[in-house]
């Protein structure tokens, strides 16, 4: 038979590669094409982990799925494809989360090396710890449209996927969304709350009426706002099934009614241009192009803005189409996909902003900030896929120190490199909450205020990234959040310091999944202005005084970035955390020179 | 509705990357007709990703028969095919990656091909041919306004040319503008605003840039450059073995190519007047073979150039591009 293993590559790396055992996580734009280059490259022993179902748009660059794959687990289907290829390569694969407890340290320790694939931050950070737990290289990869990195983590070599803060997710304050919006997302994000409020789940942060509470309309201790203009009715989606969702009258009383009522806020249109009401009379009168009502135009429905009268237009409809589909159902879920969700958005968020005068968008443009989109190239893909297959043949051959972060860039007049690596390795930072010898953070929270449960989900899962942590009370030995089903559900809704957690308590987080220990120092804070965070989590004791100088962004460590030349680019439209095929850890200056230009619209 | 505008199942289908390029260069990708010579390891990474991009058509010209060892690295092969016209085989998995696309093989022997054929094309990109070859599609695609780009993976190496005639593109930069409300006094932040702006490269011919010797064109414009990429002169001198040797270099007899390779490196660098360690011969190790993870990286740097000739978005690499087999790094480089 002849020897697929190519021959140009290192002599001990072609050695390793039919005995190697290799998992890729993630079965995206990405993860297709390290299969394909995997098995075409004389691997043997391959797994593969996707917890997702194909897509129609993903069929721009997965290549192993076709049309008639619409719907089914990527990673099945991307095994059977291989398979046709090449029918003597093993490969296992998951439907499943890589976040799941059957995939503990001992599963990570079967392989050789992990190669991310991966397009969210969550699933990174857990393979992270996986990998660092069962000392097994991994290489993390990303793409953002013409972009993308590859990068080596390896305990003791290089920084870990989380050894630098990520930039913080942009959220709006409320009272921007109920109030006072100044740019076109801040009215898709409340066109996408007042989905929910009418057809979703009851999220009481998700109110879309006028806040009467802003302390900016309170100014000169001024009373002007009375309670009345927070009566609540029974509640938004009560009113509109008792008025049966009527169309006209819903339209009235949040494009007319309540910025009437957001106009007697007098304090807040001191220094901006006061919103206009709209009637659903006047609206419709607002009439566009002729032809804007052509269904079959892409350009019409999606690349053009709609006038107000489309807008009204179809506002009613798809509010039909909504109530019709949430018959027999307690919610609906919002999703980008879903034509009359996505239309109602973009209807109320252009009538919103034109109330505002603020520039109205597409059909398109609005689905790419409210539906997170991140653009996605095959060809971005195969160059990083590339690239992780050529960097695994060098860990196998054990040259670890010639794998440094590599990039692909959008090409520029700055700059001609296409792909430029790092002079060298990137070192840990040692006062890295999880890849240190003692992981440690300092936590801000209000004792008496945060809930167990909050600290839990908040904090340890969301924020710190644990999946089941047990925690307990250094000094004393109080179990206060356990693993275990049952044992500590007690304590869920107690405040922390009625477990006896202060100013200066320090608690001893244990997540087994993970094989991680952190501790953790309680520091008592307490929220001044409305939109402080709820809470802070600080690595480094050296950051602590420039956190708190610097409180608006979670301060992004200036990063070095040795072959970087003075390239200024932007992704534009670029609105989101984590890329689609995403970026790791750091995102260069094409996405961070730009305070705004990344942006996490709170779903 | 016009024959040129999107449907929108084609909008839904290449969603994520009109949002990169915009609407008007995927209507240009859709009437490209696009001609690929070769659809080895590298021609089928080409294939892949502008198949996948959405053109309206593409002729494979390839007059070869899948060999078990073509059959391991490329996979628009299965096992089945080997014995058979690669450019026939290669169809049916092609042509899945993207009903939307016309696509034909073409099994004869491209030297044979008439000056006709080649004028049809939008965009026509050549890999594993002879340069005499490659700069007579040159010459003729100069005369019928057809871009060319052509490339080669030798090993862990990697290169492409194009000839983009005049190219005229454009990128979208973000711009502040100062909002206007002059009229209630109130003075806004500037607001940030995406504007088009338009350049235009003009591309040499290739026989000024890609020149061997035995080519009768003066090397003198290229050697003055003085920090000349070490990687051009691989190029040439891969280029030079083939054109000698009619095949790639062949592991079967590394010992003897290897030789030859290091006689016409000399011949090479002699020509350009490039001091000999310039160029250090342990890279003639690794110029064997297709790697397949580097026909993934060189065919999408290629099929992402074939894009921005044909959507005239964003600025393509002008002219040269060096896949650099030790770090990984890919540089453009301008040559004549």
């Amino acid at each position: 038979m002849v020897n697929s293993i190519p021959y140009s590559i290192d002599a001990s790396a072609r050695e390793a590669i039919p005995t190697s055992k290799v998992l890729v996580v993630g079965a995206g734009g990405i993860g297709c094409e390290i299969l394909k280059n995997l098995s075409l490259s004389g691997f043997r022993d391959i797994e593969i982990i996707d917890l997702d179902t194909i897509d129609v748009s993903n069929l721009n660059r997965q290549f192993l799925f076709r049309k008639e794959h619409v719907g089914k687990p990527k990673a099945v289907v991307a095994r059977e494809s291989i398979l046709v290829h090449n029918p003597d390569v093993k490969i296992k694969a998951y439907h499943d989360s890589v976040l799941s407890s059957d995939y503990g340290v001992n599963f990570f320790k079967k392989f050789n090396i992990v190669l991310n694939a991966l397009d969210n931050r969550t699933a990174r950070n857990h393979v992270n710890r996986m990998c660092l737990a069962a000392d097994v290289p991994l290489i993390e990869s990303g793409t953002s449209g013409y972009s993308g990195q590859v990068e080596l983590i390896k305990k003791g070599a290089t920084q870990c996927y989380e050894c630098l803060p990520k930039p913080p997710q942009k959220s709006f304050p409320g009272c921007t969304i109920r109030n006072t919006p100044s740019e076109p997302v801040h009215c898709i994000v409340w066109a996408k709350h007042l989905f929910n409020q009418l057809f979703g789940e009851d999220d009481p942060d998700q109110d879309v009426s006028p806040d009467t509470e802003d302390p900016e309309a309170k100014l000169d201790g001024q009373n002007s706002v009375t309670e009345s203009g927070n009566i609540k009715r029974v509640s938004t989606k009560q009113w509109a099934q008792d008025i049966q969702y009527d169309a006209e009258k819903l339209f009235n009383k949040f494009f007319n009614d309540d910025i009437k009522y957001l106009l007697s806020m007098e304090n807040l249109w001191k220094k901006r241009t006061p919103p206009k009401p709209l009637s659903w009379e006047q609206a419709v009168k607002v009439v566009g192009a002729k032809d804007e009502n052509d269904e079959t135009s892409v350009r019409a429905v999606d690349m053009e803005v709609w006038s107000i009268s489309k807008c009204t237009k179809v506002f009613a409809e798809s509010i039909s189409q909504l109530r019709n589909d949430l018959e027999g159902k307690t919610f609906l879920v919002w999703d980008k996909d879903d034509k009359p969700a996505m239309d109602f958005v973009t209807a109320c968020a252009n009538v919103r902003a034109n109330i505002f005068s603020i520039q109205q968008k597409s059909r398109f443009q609005i689905k790419s900030i409210a539906g997170n989109i991140i653009p996605a190239i095959a060809t971005a893909n195969a160059m990083i896929a590339g690239l992780v297959v050529l960097y695994a043949f060098r860990i196998l051959a054990e040259k670890v120190q010639q794998c440094p972060s590599i990039y692909l860039r959008q090409k520029s007049v700055h700059s001609k490199f296409v792909l430029a690596a790092d002079r060298q390795l990137t070192k840990a930072n040692p006062n890295c909450y999880v890849c240190s010898a003692k992981p440690f953070v300092n936590v801000f929270v209000n004792v008496n205020k945060m809930t167990v449960k909050e600290f839990e989900t908040e904090l340890l899962k969301k924020h710190l990234n644990m999946v089941a942590p047990d925690v307990v009370l250094d000094a004393k030995g109080v179990m206060v959040i356990s693993s275990e089903e049952g044992e500590t559900e007690a304590n869920n809704d107690k405040v922390l310091s009625d477990l006896g957690i202060v100013d200066g308590s320090i608690l001893k987080c244990d997540d087994f999944l993970q094989n991680y220990e952190l501790t953790v120092a309680i520091n008592q804070y307490e929220a001044v202005e409305k939109d402080d965070p709820f809470f802070k989590v600080v690595a480094n004791p050296d950051e602590l005084k420039a956190k708190e100088s610097n409180t608006k962004e979670n301060g992004v460590s200036d990063h070095k970035e040795p072959e970087s030349e003075d390239d200024d680019l932007l992704v534009l439209d670029d609105i989101v955390e984590d890329p689609q095929e995403g970026s790791s850890s750091k995102k260069r200056k094409l996405n961070t020179d730009s305070d705004d230009d990344i942006v996490e619209v709170p779903l | 509705m016009s024959e040129k505008q999107l449907s929108a199942v084609e909008a839904e289908l290449y969603d994520r990357q009109i949002r990169l390029w915009g609407i008007e260069s995927q209507e240009r990708l859709r009437a490209a007709n696009i001609l690929l010579i070769g659809v080895r390891g590298l021609g089928s990474e080409i294939a892949k990703n502008i198949l996948l991009s959405g053109i309206n058509s593409l002729v494979i010209l390839d007059d070869g028969v899948v060999t078990e060892e073509e059959q391991h690295k490329n996979f628009l092969l299965n096992r089945d095919s080997i014995g058979k016209k690669i450019a026939e085989e290669v169809l049916i998995k092609a042509q899945a990656l993207n009903p939307l696309v016309k696509i034909s093989a073409d099994t004869s022997n491209p030297v044979k091909k008439d000056t006709k054929f080649f004028e049809s094309f939008t965009i026509i990109i050549a890999t594993g041919i002879k340069s005499d070859l490659l700069l007579r599609i040159d010459k003729i695609c100069r005369a019928s306004k057809v871009k060319l780009i052509c490339g080669d993976v030798f090993g862990t190496f990697g290169y492409s040319v194009s000839d983009f005639l005049d190219h005229e593109y454009f990128e979208d930069q973000l711009k502040l503008v100062a909002k206007k409300r002059t009229h209630d006094g109130i003075e806004e932040k500037p607001e940030k605003e995406t504007v088009k702006v338009r350049s235009e490269i003009v591309y040499p011919e290739l026989n000024k840039v890609i020149i061997l010797p035995n080519t009768k064109q003066s090397v003198e414009p290229i050697k003055k450059v003085k920090r000349r990429n070490e990687y051009f002169f691989l190029m040439l001198t891969l280029l030079e073995f083939r054109d000698r040797e009619g095949r790639n270099p062949d592991v079967s007899h590394k010992e003897k190519d290897v030789n030859l390779l290091k006689e016409i490196k000399k011949e090479i660098l002699t020509l350009y007047n490039v001091d000999e360690k310039k160029l250090n011969d342990d890279l003639f190790n690794i110029v064997f073979g297709e790697v397949v993870p580097v026909c993934a990286v060189v065919g999408g740097v290629i099929a992402q150039e074939v894009i921005k000739g044909v959507s005239q978005k964003e600025a393509p690499i002008n002219n040269v591009f060096l896949f650099d087999p030790l770090t990984y790094c890919g540089k453009e480089e301008t040559v004549a």
